[in-house]
């Protein structure tokens, strides 16, 4: 091994990293060790690298990341998905599938009346031509809950300090579904716009609505819609489902 | 996955994975949104894991794919034959000015080596990965990860290096200036 080999090695090598025993770095240490020059050159980079990477670990994450996360994935466990593709349910399921055809057939000609109010939002959401941009004040005019909406550190799903009275005082568009007050903000976050439609939780069967997201998609746009204690939700965004789970 | 494993795994893990996106992203909003998107996926299909052991690996290598799924929709991504030939080594800055740099002056510096360095060289001063596991998160074999390594490191010396010339000027420029102006 000539000394360029060597300084080819020794960049990459890392006092502190898993692979500083690894054999393909003996001989280069070695041969730092028995010529001057090439050891005062490793010790330059070993000082530059430890400079560096102190100061990169001395970066902190945002306020409210991790929050952030934890909410997300405690709301993205709670989608079907996630729990029908376990080797368990998926046993359950089997067995359970000539009920599970029998309740859809009655769903087909009754629906419950919670999950379709709740689809009916999400209708709204994706096939209204003109959604709220003309029609109410957007989320920077709305106070806190509007700079709360905009915050691109805030999972929008992480407890929403929201208060339709409030929205209401505030001039925001409300429209009439299914015989239910639905408000309609606008917000942007990085660059993109949503539209986030919020209605009291109580006009919504706690049995039959889904706490976890529920994605649907029609052509650019997609909604998901969720519940709280409070309230329920469906955002729309048109950059797919990509774009709303970027926030969730 | 329990809710306090996944909790931990966070705990563990978000920091540097911040840190690894921030420098990708080059903004605080996107690394927050690659962060999240990681673990999102991670609380859908990475419990499908069997090796627990991996976990670490697994959100690095699923947000460094995240981030070029954005940045295919965004626009091209910057190939190795558009790039210059690195230089062997080039002047670097006082080892001593560079520990009393900034933590953001660092990190932007990291910012502006080519994007296809930067991922290799941010998860080597990052200490979380070995080679391997770096080679398999960036889809290269280990060869090509040390390659890249000297030649974003070469890069990183070089813009620090400008950097601190930079501030060095502007501080005798300043000097000059008040000295003019005193009677």
């Amino acid at each position: 091994m000539n000394n360029e080999q060597a300084r080819f090695l020794l960049r990459a090598y890392r006092p502190g990293g898993r692979d500083a025993g690894d054999a393909a770095f003996s001989e280069a240490l070695q041969q730092a060790q028995a010529d001057p020059a090439l050891g005062a050159w490793f010790e330059g980079q070993q000082a530059f690298d430890a400079a560096v990477a102190a100061r990169l670990q001395a970066v902190t994450p945002p306020p409210g990341l991790r929050e952030a996360i934890l909410t997300g994935a405690r709301l993205s466990r709670a989608e079907p998905r996630t729990w029908w593709r376990s080797a368990g349910w998926l046993a359950m399921a089997a067995s359970l599938a000539v009920i599970a055809s029998v309740v859809a057939t009655y769903r087909v000609w009754r629906p419950g009346p919670a999950q379709a109010e709740l689809a009916q939002i999400a209708d709204f959401a994706l096939t209204e031509p003109a959604v709220a941009h003309d029609a109410g004040p957007h989320a920077d005019h709305l106070g806190a809950f509007g700079a709360w909406l905009q915050n691109p550190a805030i999972r929008i799903t992480s407890d929403p300090p929201v208060d339709l009275a409030q929205l209401k005082a505030q001039g925001c568009r409300a429209v009439n579904i299914a015989g239910h007050e639905v408000f309609e903000v606008c917000f942007n976050r990085n660059g993109g716009w949503y539209h986030l439609y919020l209605a009291r939780r109580s006009d919504f069967a706690p049995a039959q609505s889904p706490a976890g997201p529920v994605f649907r998609e029609q052509g650019q746009r997609a909604t998901v819609a969720w519940t709280d204690q409070e309230c329920a939700y469906v955002l729309m965004a048109r950059g797919g489902a990509d774009a709303l789970r970027r926030i969730l | 996955m329990g809710s306090d494993t996944f909790t931990q795994l966070v705990d563990a893990n978000y920091a540097s994975l911040y840190r690894f996106a921030l420098s990708l992203a080059r903004n605080q909003a996107d690394a927050c949104d690659l962060t999240q998107q990681t673990f999102y996926i991670w609380a859908t299909k990475g419990q499908m894991l069997r090796d627990a052991a991996k976990a670490k690996s697994w959100l690095f290598t699923t947000l460094y794919r995240e981030f070029l799924r954005g940045r295919r929709r965004g626009g091209r991504i910057t190939a190795l034959d558009d790039l210059p030939p690195g230089e062997a080594d080039p002047p670097a800055p006082a080892i001593d000015l560079v520990a009393a740099m900034d933590a953001g002056v660092v990190v932007a510096a990291l910012q502006e080596v080519d994007e296809v360095f930067r991922a290799p060289l941010t998860l080597f001063y990052l200490e979380e990965l070995s080679y391997h596991e770096i080679a398999e998160a960036l889809d290269v074999p280990v060869g090509t990860v040390m390659s890249r390594l000297s030649r974003g490191k070469a890069q990183l010396r070089t813009i620090l290096a400008q950097r601190e010339a930079t501030a060095r000027g502007n501080v005798v420029s300043f000097s000059a200036q008040k000295l003019r102006q005193t009677p």
